[in-house]
């Protein structure tokens, strides 16, 4: 037997690997799991609403709330023509601007603006008023005015044909629209709403937090007032809550604390709410309703504005009964003025 | 022990591997265990359906419900295969043709159906497109118009196709083109009824339509428009119109199963009154399809209601009708007028005066009055109200 029949025999299989193949296959692999798993956290998406889902801790959202007064009211109706006079003379009854906007804050005003609309179909926050709320923080000595909603619908769109834009761009407010990476998961302990993604970007800066909504009929929900304004708040497909919708609107009350909601009942959208179309849908009622409480300013929108039996409107009473606000609004300190 | 070289490896030692260090062993232990736990992983959390990234294509389903044309076995072309609402438009009376709100849409040129996914072009001078066309379907509706994509769910919404046009001559001034496709003319006709302005005033080139005082609205075949303008500027109004006759005649006129809605007659109809109810019509599951409208007779406000079915199932539901009225009231035969059988009922402290003629189901409901009831039906009945 010759020795190199021997040396064949101890010979390993074609398959082998030299020790440098080896260490560059070992790289390629290892690159590839952790490839893989980067992706895999990338395209995971834990924080949204599932129920059973586990959970992860999200942000919560501080309160932005005044101290309680006992003197002043927490609640005005004011009753007039025009946008500015009449928000002016519902401030004033509340103790004027100043009582919630100090010198240097940075004020976010959360208007509705879900849809592409003309101001005059009352199915967004109108011009009108988000001017005169604006120039208001700014008397009050506002450093900085953001305005910012996240309509799922084209955002620049819906600005731009509700008038806001215009308004933002006169009076140089800081218009935020939403970008990928404007949102961050929320923590909350709701009835539905737990861990959803949310518009947060407006709020690292925000040191107040204004709501003005339009007063509106809502094909779902009865109503879309000062409470449901917040929904617009909400990333994803925030569509899954229409099935809880009462149920997540007063979610909302316990979601943001405020530091003032004023609902624009100039022109109410009666019927074929939330997006109108008809000027035959909206009737002049030449009311703002500001408070604190949005719970009581929505409670006296839908009972005077929108003229319907209160005892309908679920979620009032849902965030009522979990302490989030007062459906009575004639038990709270109100005060009602005329222009 | 001679190692043999490789050919090309000059005086490089050539590396043969005898053992396989530990080290390497661990690695690739730790390596096939990552692996596996990737693959757990992806299992468990698979196991947990998200809304959020899945969502059902209903598009995708209808290639198995719908008819496959030119085969045996799916629904046959010829007349009888057509439902008998459907059937009876052909035999629409000369005397409702240009009626205020029914009479014939059909037009001398035969406008082509729309392709999904086609551009919404519009051309007319003094308008330019703002943006591209949008399309929605009816499982992302909601991101054009959020809470009321339900109401137009309910009424079998297919496609919403849109565009903006900005006015050339007013500056900031532009009008919303809205056509929301529905799965057949009676379901646009539902949703149009359901939304209808009662103070707009009748279109002379849409017969199911209004114009508001900022936009025009109307019915054509399977489609519900919406033309919206952005404000009342005479410019902006005079571009909206025009737009809004542009739409109507290049969509195609479809009146299918819109047959008990061209039999409501036209005199004494108050306008805008029209509505239609798809299923449970007085609260009777026979009654489907059904339109009504309210009418000024002799100085009462009657409701009245048609249904146009196969005589068999108009026959079964006046039955069925009868019966539950009887439940619940009382009933009188009243004596048959023109070839259509009639009762009266009182329920619940409101009259109904009902006929059945052939595969027409109709009557007056909710009267306070019986005699004017029963006067009005006779005389639609003798074709005295047309």
């Amino acid at each position: 037997m010759s020795s190199s029949n021997h040396n064949d025999s101890l010979r390993l299989p074609e398959a082998s690997v030299s020790r440098r193949e080896f260490l560059v296959r070992l790289g390629i692999t290892g690159a590839l799991i952790a490839g893989s798993g980067l992706a895999a956290k990338k395209l995971w998406q834990p924080k949204h609403f599932v129920p059973g889902f586990e959970k992860e801790k999200g942000l919560q959202l501080r309160s932005y709330a005044p101290e309680i007064s006992k003197v002043l009211p927490s609640l005005a109706i004011a009753h007039g023509t025009e946008h500015e006079k009449t928000i002016r003379a519902a401030m004033t009854a509340l103790g004027g601007m100043g009582r919630f906007i100090q010198k240097g804050d940075v004020v976010m005003i959360k208007p509705n603006v879900a849809f592409d609309r003309p101001p005059a179909l009352a199915a967004t926050t109108h011009p009108d008023a988000l001017r005169a709320v604006a120039k208001l923080c700014f008397e009050a000595g506002a450093h900085k005015v953001i305005v910012a909603d996240n309509p799922i619908n084209s955002p620049t769109g819906c600005f731009l044909k509700s008038g806001l834009t215009v308004v933002a761009s006169d009076m140089n407010l800081d218009l935020m629209y939403p970008e990928t990476n404007s949102f961050a998961p929320l923590s909350l302990d709701g009835e539905v709403l737990k861990e959803w993604t949310f518009f947060n970007t407006p709020f690292k800066k925000a040191t107040k937090v204004i709501g003005l909504a339009p007063c509106k009929d809502h094909n779902l929900c009865h109503a879309s007032m000062t409470t449901k304004n917040w929904y617009g708040l909400l990333g994803g497909r925030r569509n899954q809550f229409h099935q809880y919708i009462h149920s997540i609107v007063s979610d909302f009350a316990l979601m943001m604390k405020p530091t003032l909601v004023i609902l624009d009942g100039m022109n109410v959208l009666m019927s074929n709410g939330p997006t109108g179309g008809r000027l035959s849908d909206v009737k002049p009622m030449n009311t703002i309703v500001a408070g604190t409480d949005m719970i009581a300013v929505d409670a006296y929108g839908y009972s005077h504005l929108l003229e319907r039996d209160i005892a309908e409107l679920t979620y009032l009473h849902k965030a009522h009964d979990r302490g989030l606000g007062n459906i009575n609004w004639k038990d709270t300190l109100y005060k009602e003025v005329t222009v | 022990m001679a190692i043999e070289k490789k050919s090309g490896t000059g005086n490089r030692r050539q590396f043969v591997r005898t053992q396989v260090p530990l080290a390497e062993r661990v690695a690739s232990v730790i390596i096939v265990v990552l692996l596996a736990g990737i693959g757990i992983v992806i299992a468990v959390k698979g196991k947990h359906f998200n809304p959020d990234l899945f969502a059902v294509r209903t598009d995708s389903l209808k290639s198995t419900a719908a008819a496959v044309e030119g085969k045996a076995g799916t629904a046959p072309a010829g007349p009888e295969a057509k439902p008998a609402a459907e059937n009876s438009t052909a035999e629409k009376p000369a005397a409702e043709e240009g009626s205020a709100e029914g009479g014939a849409e059909s037009s001398t040129a035969v406008p082509k159906p729309v392709v999904k996914g086609e551009p919404l072009e519009i051309s007319l001078p003094g308008i330019q497109p703002m943006s591209d066309t949008e399309f929605y379907s009816a499982d992302n509706l909601f991101e054009k118009i959020d809470g009321r994509a339900p109401a137009y769910q309910n009424y079998n919404v297919q496609q919403l196709r849109c565009r903006s046009f900005n006015i050339v001559a007013a500056a900031g001034s532009y009008v919303d083109v809205y056509e929301y496709r529905f799965d057949s003319p009676v379901d646009a006709f539902g949703m149009f009824a359901l939304e209808r302005d009662p103070k707009g005033q009748p279109l002379d080139f849409a017969p199911d339509g209004y114009s508001g005082e900022m936009g025009y609205f109307f019915r054509q075949g399977a489609v519900y428009v919406q033309i919206i303008a952005s404000d009342v500027k005479p410019e902006t109004l005079a571009l909206t119109k025009a737009i809004a006759q542009n739409r109507a005649k290049e969509l195609p006129a479809d009146d299918s199963g819109l047959a008990g809605r061209r039999k409501l007659p036209a005199a004494g109809m108050i306008a805008d009154s029209v509505s239609f109810v798809p299923e449970n019509a007085q609260g009777q599951s026979d009654f489907k399809d059904v339109f009504q409208a309210k009418y000024n007779f002799d100085g009462a406000e009657l409701p009245f209601f048609i249904m146009v079915a196969a005589p068999g199932d108009a026959t079964k539901a006046w039955k069925s009708f009868q019966d539950f009225c009887a439940r619940f009231g009382k009933v009188g035969i009243l004596p048959d007028v023109n070839g259509g059988k009639m009762f009266s009922a009182q329920v619940f402290g409101k009259w109904k005066v009902v006929y059945q003629r052939d595969g027409e189901l109709g009557g007056v409901f909710d009267a306070a009055d019986e005699t004017k009831a029963q006067a009005f039906v006779e005389k639609y009945l003798r074709g005295e109200i047309k």
